[in-house]
């Protein structure tokens, strides 16, 4: 039999233990990243941004460089008419140094351009954040308001730390490797793969605390957007935990989150990494695509979300003795649905600002798409609930919205108008037939509806942009096809209905491992977690609401009654 | 002196003021309250699950009026409450044994 003391001189080793390791992990983190850039000599950060944007990053409508660079495989069979051209450049260069002055310029202007449209639609997604807390504090009970607030608002605080800390660097640290963005000049010096290397890169390895080589005009313009995009997936989780989670396993939920689950995926699919590169590693289409991240950001959100509902099991009450759900309605439609129209304005950020560039004119088609998919959403979910339950229910109007949005947001660059309303469409009906089969089927109960919103639609997002894909845009993307695709010059990614099944196949097959990453990984190390110490609040603190068991104040004040002292 | 005490619809609230004040009544106490009569309120469906709303919002009127104007005070606001529909409400009338006004300590009818 153990004494409650032994328990406690057990337990303490442990946690010195674990934590001396953390450090040690962490320490190797940053040496990892610190070695490679002390060996290389080139390139080096721009901290004060005066030396991104030249000539090099001038090009024109079509995408073509105005420079031509120095071929260095002297072996390709090509490289005789390659060394020509650029020793043809060159003498031109040499003839009007008035232009190569000009053109460097130009590419500063263009850089500059594309870091102000990055900066401000990232600015928008940040605001998302907004709309997030309205939505979810107005779904629940008025017991759990301050609750709901505080949870959306240190999710913003402790998912941040985290990827400040290493998120980033694991997300991007390798993406000059096969995904710079040369909208933003580049980011060349972001180039080392901690696990992996080449086309089968796992996680990134620099930048860690956005020093060193993250320390640059270019990367920092790229991380403000990223991080936002990251916050999106750390505030997705309230919705499903609400209610009934303690503060402080949430805050580990957001540190996990921030530095571990988001930025491998991540990694993955927008950091150059493995992923993105199945179409020139086993000729799959142009690898996993995802253009703003339905299943990088929403699916990882979602996934994520229902393991961790699963893990905390049902609200109190929430199904009778008979099984049957119960309904805890919303406590302020108004927040409800103003909530939805900010996340809406949000997205205008989120998925055309993805093109990490105004220069790049797809924008406006980006634009169109969100909102079509966004309103054919929410007009299924209405009509659906008006014919079901014979009254439309304005939480759910709400939740279709979201639901076409979060669906578009893999497709809408590469998707024209049509296909557009029809995925949002799809993904009305996908919300609706996802809550109720959470509620009656599975019962893992999602107070706001984010597992059928961002888990259930961000899969169907995924999947679409292997059906839906016109091949109008996206021509050499993740590196495949730059001058011809299935035989046509410019053809960019391209969907089963337009003839390109194995771009189908890499879809489904991305949005599976999403799903399966999310939920595997939460799943195992929160149910850990969880039997270390139970992440649930008591049973009394649930019936009270949690506002002030766990903050010591009510969202609305005036409910309580007070005894001043004067 | 009696107590007319009504339950009643809280859209009817205004009528009722009007009714009341149209034939002299000065002194009036509303209350919002809750509950539920013969029908025990309605079922509605959120998000696809049942919930039932039994503790209505209704609005409580209190009046000490002397004992012989209480009957025409009942019909006045009988009338002005109606809507014919379940739900509509109920009066109620006791007997009030004292009336003090805290001012100046007056007893009885003339405290009223």
């Amino acid at each position: 039999m153990s004494t409650p003391n032994t328990e406690t001189s057990r337990s303490q080793p442990l946690g010195k233990v674990l934590l001396s390791r953390a450090v040690l992990v962490l320490a190797a983190c940053i040496l990892a990243s610190l070695l490679p850039c002390m060996a290389q000599v080139a390139p080096k950060p721009d901290p004060a941004g005066i030396a991104t944007g030249d000539k090099t990053t001038v090009v024109d409508a079509g995408g073509n460089s105005f420079t031509v660079a120095e071929p260095t495989d002297k072996t390709a069979p090509d490289y005789a008419q390659k060394k020509k051209d650029f020793d043809d450049f060159q003498a031109q260069a040499a003839k009007e140094p008035l232009a190569m002055k000009l053109a460097d310029s130009t590419g500063h202007i263009r850089v500059a351009t594309n870091f102000a449209w990055t900066l401000n639609t990232g600015y928008l997604v940040l605001f998302m954040q907004a709309g997030f807390a309205l939505l979810t504090c107005g779904l629940v009970r008025k017991k759990n308001a301050a609750h709901l607030m505080m949870l959306n608002f240190a999710a913003y605080v402790f998912a941040f730390i985290a990827y400040y800390a290493v998120g980033y660097a694991f997300q991007f640290g390798a993406v000059a490797v096969n995904a710079a963005p040369s909208n933003l000049g580049g980011t060349p010096t972001l180039n080392h793969f901690l696990f992996g290397s080449g086309l089968w890169g796992f996680l990134g390895g620099k930048g860690f605390f956005m020093t060193g080589p993250a320390y640059d005009a270019g990367s920092n313009c790229f991380a403000l957007f990223e991080v936002v995009f990251m916050e999106t997936a750390g505030y997705i989780i309230v919705g499903a935990i609400c209610e009934r989670i303690t503060f402080w396993s949430f805050l580990v939920c957001e540190l996990f989150i921030g530095a571990i689950l988001y930025p491998v995926f991540g990694c993955w699919v927008w950091g150059g990494g493995w992923m993105s590169q199945l179409g020139n590693t086993m000729g799959l289409g142009h690898g996993y695509v995802d253009f703003a991240g339905s299943t990088v950001v929403h699916a990882v959100g979602g996934f994520c979300a229902m393991a961790l509902s699963v893990i905390l099991g049902p609200r109190l009450g929430k199904y009778g003795a008979d099984g049957k759900p119960r309904a805890f309605p919303a406590h302020n439609i108004v927040y409800v649905v103003i909530g939805t129209f900010v996340l809406l304005f949000g997205w205008m950020g989120f998925n055309p600002g993805s093109t990490l560039g105004a220069t790049d004119l797809r924008i406006s088609v980006v634009a169109i798409n969100t909102n079509l998919a966004a309103i054919s959403g929410s007009a299924t979910a209405m009509l659906f609930w008006y014919l079901k339950f014979g009254k439309p229910d304005i939480t759910m109007a709400c939740n279709g919205m979201l639901a076409g949005l979060v669906a578009i947001t893999a497709p809408c660059a590469f998707v024209n108008p049509t296909s557009a309303f029809i995925i949002g469409i799809l993904a009305g009906l996908v919300v609706c037939l996802g809550v109720l089969f959470n509620d009656n089927v599975t019962k893992i109960d999602d107070p706001c509806g984010a597992i059928s919103v961002h888990g259930f639609c961000g899969i169907l997002g995924g999947i679409c942009v292997g059906l839906f894909a016109d091949g109008t845009y996206g021509q050499g993307w993740n590196g495949v096809g730059a001058t011809s695709y299935l035989g046509q010059a410019g053809k960019g990614v391209t969907g089963l209905f337009y003839g390109d099944s194995k771009q189908f196949l890499v879809q489904v097959m991305g949005a599976v491992i999403c799903a399966a990453w999310a939920f595997g990984a939460t799943f195992v190390v929160f149910k850990t977690v969880n039997a270390v110490k139970s992440m649930r609040v008591s049973k009394q603190a649930e019936q009270e609401g949690l506002d002030v068991p766990e903050f010591g104040i009510q969202g609305y004040p005036e409910d309580a009654v007070y005894t001043t002292e004067y | 002196m009696k107590m007319i005490e009504a339950i009643i619809q809280p859209n009817k609230l205004e009528d009722v003021k009007e009714a009341l004040y149209g034939i002299g009544v000065e002194a009036i106490t509303v209350s919002e309250v809750r509950g539920h009569g013969r029908q025990k309120g309605h079922t509605e469906t959120y998000r696809g699950s049942e919930y039932t709303v039994d503790l209505l919002p209704k609005i409580k009127i209190e009046a000490v009026v002397a004992d012989s104007r209480a009957e025409q005070i009942v019909g006045v606001l009988s009338t002005a409450a109606r809507t014919g529909q379940i739900g509509d409400g109920k009066i109620f009338v006791f007997a009030v044994e004292e009336a003090v006004r805290i001012r100046n300590d007056e007893r009885g009818e003339t405290a009223l």
